[in-house]
């Protein structure tokens, strides 16, 4: 069995904290009712990113690009690296969500994208203030629920 | 919708964010006793070290870990357990990838992992331990352990 690719831990938290911050625009744009094709837009960028890094890894992911080239630089080396195959999962997750945000826009559901994106919030705000992966912690009740097969 | 309730809204959010962080931070990894454990049959869960089938338990305490291909702590996790057996003879750390084995996620009823069993000299469950352990609780909670 080959080794999964390591990748420094700190790369998935750095998107995640951008990701967080699109995720308030997006819970604040979602309220009004005025504004919500542009929360639902900012939804469909969102959606576009996570398809990236669910298919590609996170560190093929644009934050990722943004992680390796400005900030890694800055910091020091890591103490511990970490499997790829979590984040990439959990941004196959964050997939899930926003695109079930999107599809509750289009059957006008009332605040649909609002809901989904508080969600959205939550996982990527636990992912980059106290590195604990929702996603991730997801797998395994996904899993019983049978949501997905492998 | 006004302003305020928007913000009201998003302090709610911000709170409850807050929460699950707060009580996972003070759960995970702390062991709980199972009372009347039953037995654990190495083989027929395919438990491995170093990649190769187990069968034997420790002659005191075996730290069995299930972990996924999905977990952000079971590599850290199984490292520190590594490091802990080597520098005490009498514990010894078995792994099993449940990734694709929903047989063992629903017989051990396991809903996170790393999922630690600590199995006593016959392969009697004594205690779990959800999430990744710390080191330091680790040792604490091995002088506890009733073997």
């Amino acid at each position: 069995m080959a080794k999964p690719s390591q990748i420094d831990p700190r790369g998935p938290r750095f998107g995640a904290t951008i990701t967080n911050v699109l995720s308030v625009i997006i819970f604040f744009e979602a309220l009004d009712k005025s504004t919500e094709s542009v929360a639902a837009l900012l939804f469909g960028i969102a959606a576009v990113l996570f398809l990236i890094g669910s298919v590609f890894g996170t560190s093929k992911h644009p934050f990722g690009w943004l992680f390796r080239t400005f900030v890694k630089p800055r910091l020091a080396a890591p103490k511990e690296l970490e499997d790829s195959r979590p984040p990439q999962f959990a941004q196959a997750v964050g997939l899930f969500v926003s695109v079930i945000g999107l599809v509750l826009f289009w059957a006008d559901v009332p605040y649909g994208i609002a809901i989904a994106a508080a969600a959205l919030f939550l996982a990527s705000a636990l992912q980059a203030y106290a590195g604990f992966c929702l996603g991730c912690q997801m797998y395994l009740g996904l899993r019983r629920l049978g949501v997905f097969k492998a | 919708m006004s302003l305020l309730v928007k913000l009201g809204l998003f302090a709610g959010l911000v709170i409850v964010a807050a929460l699950v962080a707060l009580v996972w931070k003070a759960t995970t990894g702390k062991a709980k006793k199972v009372t009347d454990g039953e037995h654990v049959d190495l083989a027929e869960i395919g438990a491995v070290k170093d990649g190769k089938p187990v069968t034997a338990l420790s002659t005191r305490v075996t730290f069995l870990q299930f972990s996924t291909d999905f977990c952000t702590f079971c590599g850290p996790t199984a490292r520190m357990f590594q490091t802990l057996e080597r520098s005490d003879p009498s514990v010894t750390h078995l792994e099993v990838n449940v990734t694709n084995r929903l047989d063992l996620v629903k017989k051990f009823n396991i809903l996170q992992t790393p999922t630690t069993l600590v199995l006593d000299q016959r392969g009697k469950i004594l205690s779990r331990i959800g999430g990744a352990p710390k080191a330091h609780n680790l040792v604490t909670e091995i002088g506890n352990f009733d073997i």
